[in-house]
């Protein structure tokens, strides 16, 4: 009877072909964000800039790492890596993740494969992995187009050094959108797994830019943004033990998902 | 082989504090089509829900095939055909595509039995999901759960959404899938929906099992509404000791009865008259319950059927 169960990656390919069209528009999206910010950054005067900074608020200047704006590593980190890129991708890894597995149980769309002959651990793993992919997607469109505007415009970053934030990037959305695809596969309600993951991508984002004004280092320390931008991968490269923290968020919540939906009741 | 396909033993599920069954006893045997019957929120669908393993029993024990749906897994699943009560269904893909997706949920199983089986019922296998009308969905979901040739189907109110024409085609299909040696459970609120197909059925009511039955003898218990108007006045005395004859009123000319049984005796006795107009309509599946259940709340509109 083993024959008669699921092929490998079944649910998996079906949800790549699902989101197909989603996936386009969200890279065509992200190529033109980046492209017009790092577009317009020979145009902008470093004299400019540098006295734009001064007349903000200190606070400010380093909750946004405005401080170091007016190198080309700065300036990318504080717009594409450190702002919009993590914050368009959080907002598609919580729709999607929360919407594959809670979102699609909620309205009553899971119901065929969940009766298939798939067992539920293989249905969250495979979801999960085809949010993974959409994600990885995402941000290798994001990663190629920085790195082709970096070499066309000849802006002094080490190609190497953008991979290095895009994997720091990569991990933390993974965080995210594991974490909205966990919770809401463990209460089945997708309002929670929304709420919880925008919680952790917010309240990480909020600690990070707190805590070094109020000079309270647990803040930093907690925030899986700190994890991901203090060492300045830009300017730096690889933060393997940051990698490492922001690695452990997606197999956690992972494993909780994959726990909590077994033991759970579906389709109440 | 076990010869009991499904079987349930004081099958408990509570969700939070309501207790949708209470201790559901079901024996279903290899090869019959059995009925499971009751009204909107009896927890027809729930235990249908714990046959597939989507909820867990509370208390008491579910075996399908010869295993509990949760150690069954996808290998018991692999053997079900399973049409959900509430189909939904979304997206671009076509149902062609979604029929070919669930065939590689299933290993490939069910290939052949798409291109039959929607043409039989009609389906348009290139036109998009979300496009699909209720009854067309219902198409898609009957395809699906036949495809694959199951040893057992379980069809959660199956002919609901079907026009009359394509439901008498569906309780063909079931009745050959039944031939071939495959058993069939299916639910309905509506006896009458399932009474040409099924052998035996389930009557269940606030969670547990009030009656198992042939079809016929329950069909005999229900009995049916008859009415008779006549050219003159009759007595309704002559008719109220008939055999099969019950609760007979005349109202002038028109006599009302429930006729359980054979009509025989009273289409007799009504024949010595000029009989005007007839008709005998099957009770409903609610009054049903109401000879069932006498249930304090229900006193007043159980008096109102048998009076």
């Amino acid at each position: 009877m083993a024959a008669d169960t699921a092929v490998p990656s079944a649910v998996l390919a079906g949800v790549m072909t699902d989101q197909r069209r989603s996936l386009v528009l969200w890279s065509l999206a992200l190529a033109a964000i980046a492209t017009m910010y790092i577009g317009i950054y020979p145009a902008m005067g470093v004299a400019d800039m540098a006295s734009m900074v001064e007349n903000l608020p200190e606070a400010m200047v380093n909750a946004f790492g405005y401080d170091e704006i007016a190198t080309p590593a700065g300036y990318i980190t504080s717009t594409v890596y450190g702002l919009l890129g993590p914050i368009l991708l959080s907002v598609f890894a919580i729709a999607t993740g929360t919407r594959l597995v809670a979102g699609q149980e909620e309205d009553g769309t899971l119901e065929l494969e969940l009766t298939a002959p798939v067992g539920r651990a293989r249905v969250l793993l495979e979801r999960l992995g085809a949010l993974w992919l959409n994600v990885a997607v995402l941000v290798g469109v994001l990663t190629v187009v920085t790195i082709a505007l970096v070499v066309v415009l000849d802006l002094d970053v080490a190609v190497g050094n953008v991979v290095a934030g895009s994997a720091g990037m990569l991990l933390l959305i993974l965080g995210v959108g594991t974490i909205g695809l966990s919770v809401g596969a463990i209460t089945g309600r997708r309002a929670i797994g929304l709420g919880v993951a925008a919680a952790f991508a917010v309240g990480g984002f909020m600690l990070d830019a707190i805590g070094p004004t109020v000079e309270v280092d647990w803040m930093t320390a907690a925030s899986p943004f700190s994890w991901y931008l203090d060492e300045r991968p830009l300017f730096t490269g690889f933060d393997w033990p940051g990698l490492a923290q922001l690695a452990a968020v997606p197999l956690v919540a992972a494993v909780a998902g994959v726990v909590g939906f077994a033991r759970r009741d579906l389709m109440t | 082989m076990d010869d009991v396909v499904i079987r349930t033993e004081g099958l408990v599920k509570d969700y939070g504090k309501v207790r949708a069954l209470d201790g559901l006893d079901l024996e279903v045997e290899r090869g019959e089509i059995f009925g499971f019957l009751g009204p909107n929120g009896a927890g027809k669908s729930t235990t249908i829900r714990v046959l597939l393993d989507l909820l867990r029993p509370t208390a008491g024990r579910a075996e399908v095939l010869g295993s509990t749906p949760d150690a069954g897994g996808p290998a018991l699943r692999a053997r079900i055909g399973y049409l959900p009560g509430e189909l939904a269904m979304s997206g671009r893909r076509t149902a062609g595509q979604l029929l070919r997706y669930l065939v590689r949920l299933r290993g490939g199983a069910g290939t052949d039995g798409i291109g039959p089986l929607a043409e039989r019922f009609g389906l348009d296998l290139d036109r998009p999901i979300r496009g699909l009308s209720k009854g067309n969905k219902q198409k898609v979901g009957v395809v699906q759960a036949f495809m694959h040739r199951p040893e057992l189907l379980i069809l959660d109110e199956p002919t609901s959404g079907l026009d009359p024409l394509l439901q008498r085609e569906f309780l063909d299909l079931v009745t050959e899938v039944r031939d071939a040696g495959a058993t069939v459970f299916m639910s309905s609120h509506v006896l009458s929906e399932i009474e040409d197909v099924a052998g035996r059925v389930a009557i269940i009511r606030d969670g547990v099992i009030v009656d198992t039955d042939d079809v016929r003898t329950l069909r005999h218990h229900a009995g049916q509404l008859v009415e008779l108007r006549f050219a003159d006045r009759v007595d309704a005395a002559t008719f109220a000791r008939l055999p099969g004859v019950e609760d007979a009123t005349v109202d002038g000319t028109t006599l009302r009865c429930l006729l359980r049984g054979e009509p025989d005796a009273l289409l007799k006795a009504a024949a010595a008259h000029h009989v005007v107009a007839w008709s005998a309509e099957d009770r409903e599946l609610e009054d049903l319950f109401l000879d069932f259940y006498r249930a304090p709340a229900d006193d007043r509109r159980a008096q109102e059927v048998t009076r």
